[in-house]
């Protein structure tokens, strides 16, 4: 029986990655939580997607996503539908973002997922370099496994990403 | 001691974040959700949810808590939003309910809910009027809103119930799910 | 197997109140820490800044700041000697026994790398004015995050302020 809150994998890059996957994810719990600690091995602020399917990714246009955000300077939001996968914060090259991500009863079969993330970028300016973000993916289908990636970058070496579950009575 | 590692197993340790109670609603759906007699040996509580009500017409419903069943204009709201178009914060004084966050309504896609994470911090505590803390938001592929929520109930009661209804009167449909957490202090 | 999600220590403001909430001897065990506090002080405005620093360290910070105040939404950023907009608590221009709800989250504390936080605060008020705070915090600095202070950036906290720091494990 697991925990109420309890840590299921963690990765950690020992070198510059595109793809960072959690596959064959627990159906036990109720909620996930991912927290990133991440940058980028490129030359600038990247948006990073994301993409959940179950047995395999999906790579259709069933994602979208609004946000909010402040970029130091300014505060906006916006959004994106019909999409193949999904933003879900900035990350830099110099100092790594923080982001949390809240995947709500992920293992159900019967509703659309809606995931929240929480995203931190402190020394690099972007429209979402502090955000926080609705993302929906179209299918009723349990999410046993996660892409993550940054658009055109690659995720830097010293990267770490943690997945958690949240159990409910 | 040795323990034997079918016995250790379930012998998993919880830490100080602890499932309390969840209300999944059923096929006839619900106008109102309870957690009653919460208990107060925790220091904060998290209550956390996908929803969706019968709202008709909209996409969109909003999430609304009542602690101890207080009716009366004892709360405060602020909220600051994004909704695709705009980032914007409202306000409210004196209301008589507290307005936590988002669900999704009648007219949202099909199978799709809102959701949230909520945080009342030291809940139990006769010397403080309560904090609410939310994170929530609703997408529905070409609208959606996402938004941190702050709601204050002036009662330096401790926290023993939360009756969570809908802003416009909608029931919460089936596969609607909140899940209350308490964290140790 | 270590517990995920576990208290490593709480302080409660006693009746003198106090100007400083710290956490010292932070052991490097955990994966990443949060911090939960419910603040007020005794300066005069709605919300007071908080200053947040590690270690005892006076340099290397700077954040980014998305808000709310009640009408307006907005975005700042800054640096300097401490964080100023993660800690803020509650003032007396503010709604009587209204105390501030803190969240902090800081990944990797004990790790070689810079340090970095992502808050949520919210001030209330039963006004229009009031905070709401999300916001990005740097520390410039790779040692391990050993020890936490706030202070209040005017007074000082008044009995009933509470901070509690959770440690999160990986396994």
């Amino acid at each position: 029986m697991p925990a109420t809150y309890e840590n299921i994998a963690t990765t950690t890059l020992t070198s510059n990655t595109t793809n960072v996957e959690f596959l064959n994810i627990s159906q036990a719990f109720t909620d996930l939580v991912l927290v990133v600690s991440a940058k980028d091995s490129g030359t600038g602020t990247v948006n990073t997607n994301i993409r959940v399917g179950n047995g395999s990714f999906d790579t259709g246009s069933n994602y979208s996503y609004t946000f909010l955000g402040g970029s130091g300077s300014a505060a906006s939001s916006g959004r994106s539908s019909n999409i193949t996968s999904t933003l879900w914060g900035a990350i830099g090259t110099t100092n790594n973002t923080v982001a949390m991500l809240h995947f709500m009863n992920y293992s159900n079969t019967t509703t659309n997922k809606t995931i929240l993330s929480r995203n931190s970028l402190p020394d690099q300016s972007s429209g979402q370099s502090v955000s926080a973000w609705a993302l929906l993916w179209r299918s009723t289908s349990a999410i046993n496994r996660i892409q993550l990636y940054p658009g055109g970058q690659q995720f830097a070496s010293g990267s770490t990403f943690t997945l958690y579950g949240i159990k409910a009575a | 001691m040795i323990i034997p590692g079918i016995i250790a197993s379930r012998f998993t340790p919880q830490g100080d974040f602890e499932s309390i109670a969840t209300v999944s609603v059923g096929a006839g759906g619900s106008s109102s959700i309870s957690f009653n007699s919460i208990p107060s040996t925790y220091q904060h509580l998290q209550l956390r949810w996908i929803g969706r009500t019968n709202r008709a017409g909209n996409a969109s419903d909003t999430v609304t808590i009542a602690l101890n069943s207080d009716s009366g204009a004892n709360y405060s709201y602020h909220n600051l939003y994004g909704d695709g178009s705009a980032a914007g914060a409202g306000a409210g004084a004196n209301t008589t309910i507290m307005y936590v966050g988002w669900v999704a309504g009648a007219t949202a896609l099909s199978n799709t809910f809102g959701v949230g994470v909520l945080d009342i911090l030291d809940y139990a505590n006769t010397n403080k009027y309560k904090t609410v803390r939310s994170l929530t938001g609703r997408e529905n592929n070409g609208s959606g809103i996402v938004s941190i929520e702050s709601n204050s109930w002036r009662s330096t009661s401790a926290v023993t119930s939360l009756t969570i209804t809908s802003q416009f009167g909608g029931t919460y449909q089936q596969h609607s799910q909140f899940a209350l957490y308490g964290i140790r202090g | 197997m270590p517990v995920t999600y576990k208290k490593i220590a709480s302080v409660t403001v006693g009746a003198g109140g106090a100007t400083n909430i710290e956490f010292t001897n932070i052991e490097s065990t955990y994966t990443d820490l949060i911090l939960l506090a419910s603040l007020r002080t005794n300066h005069t405005t709605v919300g007071v800044g908080g200053r947040l620093t590690f270690n005892n360290s006076a340099t290397g910070y700077s954040e980014r700041l998305l808000y709310g105040t009640g009408s307006v939404a907005a975005s700042a950023n800054n640096s300097g000697a401490y964080i100023i907009w993660s800690v803020d608590g509650n003032g007396t221009g503010s709604t009587a026994n209204t105390f501030s709800n803190v969240e902090i989250y800081i990944p990797n504390y004990a790790g070689s790398t810079n340090k970095l936080i992502s808050s949520n605060l919210i001030v209330e008020n039963n006004a229009t004015a009031a905070t709401i705070y999300a916001n990005a915090g740097l520390w410039s600095n790779t040692a391990a995050i050993t020890s936490i202070k706030i202070t209040a950036d005017n007074g000082s906290y008044i009995q009933h302020s509470t901070a509690t720091l959770y440690g999160i494990s990986k396994s």
